[in-house]
């Protein structure tokens, strides 16, 4: 009896572990993961031992640095303090654009999404703007607002707007008419019906643009930093980059990369809680 | 931002969102000639449709706007090509070995999530202003576009086609060519529709870093010496060739593969 019971709790642990292969074994279950880390680190053991294999010539080396070199130098900048500078710097130009990006995007999205004829209207110029790589507006930008913050931020804004945008736009398209329909029904205006039925029916839609967006605006920051500023982190790697520190270079890589990867991370948690409350029995009728 | 096309109203529909978008550009560059009866014209700050066009046709007829962009062609092919080389077997495997895809996937996501375009400086040092720096700059963006989407093509390959092939006797080398391949075909050209925008990213970078010639260096030496109306003139050919060159996948992936509409 003793023996059933402990059976029963063990398949329905592993049934709800995963539902569609009950009987995996230890190693099935955690093989993706030591795969996927296993090979991260078989390729970091190889880059960092390939000068004792492969000769090198005085000139390669100088472009050639190792992963314990570049955490070395990582490790340096923070506890010298030395990145914080240039990082605010960056994290600035960063939270200006996409705060921008989100006060113009969210309401045009909303009323694009509200009216067709606008949404025709704006049609051609959203297209061209979201197939043209925004790097393309950089030299113009740095003529109009000069090279520091602020062309930072329009090309910040720039490629996190229509990410932005058009995600806004379909989660409104996606709006339940009946219940827009209900709403005017008891007197509501443009304003109320906004407020009630489709930002909170856009929101998970809203939530993935902004992680697109994210994206573009780590992008654009790197991008803006590399050609038009004085200071930030970008302009710490180019410099790093053209004095032959290549560390510094894949160390900013890295912080890059890192701040990216948890944003994202944190706005694709955001993304699931949403989900999760999204009533789904307006779909299923 | 395709406007939803229901039988009962498709012709209709779609020819005044097309009119509409068609008044809407119109009355844009009419607006923008039109603002500076009221402004003061600044010719080393903004410029106008007259003179851009005027421009324009200047960069056409000197032919220096033919030979920048071709170019730029150059490295910006070669690298794409090689992402499509590099990128499809990549992404076929990755997809069907399901081990080699738990091997590569977090190694790949990593490399996407990174801003490689921050290892352009090393690159182009590295390599010179020529084409290899560029080629490699836009390979290295253009290729994850592809591994991704024909991973999740070949994930969503038809199992009933696969076990057709083996009980008829079909070896691996067999599926890939009859069945993984061409079921893959559709998501090529999805990947491909990402992968341009960004190989036009990488083409513009490797320029303004260091170029002796090319679209991107015609954009920032004009920037440089207040050309503004050949520098709009350069922006919106790059903003035309992006458009056409996405729109144009768009419509091929709709017009060779129908039963995909809607991806």
């Amino acid at each position: 009896m003793a023996e059933i019971q402990a059976l029963d709790v063990d398949v329905a642990a592993v049934v709800q572990a995963d539902a569609a292969a009950p009987t995996r074994s230890l190693w099935r279950r955690i093989e993706p993961t030591a795969l996927g880390t296993a090979s991260i680190v078989l390729l970091l053991l190889l880059w960092q031992f390939l000068p004792y294999f492969v000769p090198m010539q005085e000139g390669t080396k100088l472009f050639f640095t190792v992963p314990s070199q570049i955490v070395g130098t990582l490790w340096q900048l923070f506890a010298s303090g030395a990145i914080w500078a240039p990082l605010g710097v960056s994290a600035t130009a960063f939270a200006i654009g996409l705060a921008f990006a989100i006060a113009a995007g969210l309401p045009l999205g909303i009323l694009l999404g509200r009216s067709a004829t606008l949404a025709a209207m704006f049609d051609p110029f959203i297209t061209a703007f979201n197939a043209t790589p925004r790097l393309v507006f950089l030299p113009l930008l740095m003529l109009w607002f000069g090279i520091g913050l602020w062309s930072k931020v329009a090309i910040v804004f720039l490629g996190a707007l229509f990410p932005l945008l058009i995600n806004t736009y379909e989660g409104v398209r996606n709006a339940d008419k009946l219940l827009i329909n209900v709403v005017r029904a008891f007197g509501a205006g443009e304003l109320d019906i906004a407020r009630l039925v489709v930002v909170p029916n856009a929101l998970p839609f809203i939530v993935v643009g902004l992680r697109l967006a994210i994206g573009r605006a780590v992008l654009g920051v790197v991008v803006a930093e590399f050609f038009g500023a004085q200071d930030g982190l970008g302009v710490v790697m180019v410099r790093a980059a053209s004095s032959f520190k290549v560390d510094v270079v894949f160390a900013g890589l890295i912080v890059f990369a890192a701040l990216s990867l948890a944003m994202t991370g944190l706005v694709k948690l955001l993304e699931e809680r949403m989900s999760r409350w999204r009533p789904q029995h307006v779909n299923a009728n | 931002m395709a406007a939803e096309t229901s039988p009962q109203r498709s012709f209709a529909l779609r020819h005044r969102n097309f009119l509409l978008g068609a008044v809407a550009v119109v009355l844009f560059f009419a607006a923008w000639q039109a603002i500076f009866l009221i402004v003061p014209f600044d010719p080393l700050f903004i410029s106008k449709p007259s003179l851009i066009a005027a421009g324009f046709v200047d960069l056409i007829e000197s032919g220096d706007l033919i030979h920048d962009l071709a170019v730029s062609a150059v490295p910006f092919f070669v690298g794409l090509i090689a992402a499509v080389i590099i990128g499809v077997p990549l992404g076929i495997v990755m997809g069907w070995r399901v081990r080699v895809g738990y091997a590569l996937d977090p190694l790949m996501t990593v490399f996407y999530a990174s801003p490689l375009v921050a290892l352009a400086p090393l690159l182009v040092i590295f390599f010179g202003v020529g084409v290899t720096g560029k080629a490699i700059i836009v390979f290295s963006l253009a290729v994850f576009p592809f591994i991704f989407n024909v991973c999740a093509g070949v994930r969503t390959t038809d199992r009933l086609l696969i076990n057709v092939v083996r009980s008829l006797g079909g070896g691996e080398r067999d599926l890939y060519l009859k069945v993984l391949f061409p079921s893959v075909l559709p998501y090529i050209v999805a990947g491909a529709r990402i992968a341009v925008g960004r190989a036009l990213i990488g083409v513009l970078v490797g320029e303004f870093f260091a170029a002796s010639e090319g679209i991107g260096y015609a954009i920032s030496r004009f920037g440089d010496i207040f050309a503004i109306d050949r520098m709009f003139g350069c922006i919106l050919t790059v903003m035309a060739i992006a458009v056409v060159l996405t729109e144009g996948i768009r419509w091929a992936e709709r017009a060779a593969f129908p039963w995909r509409t809607g991806q």
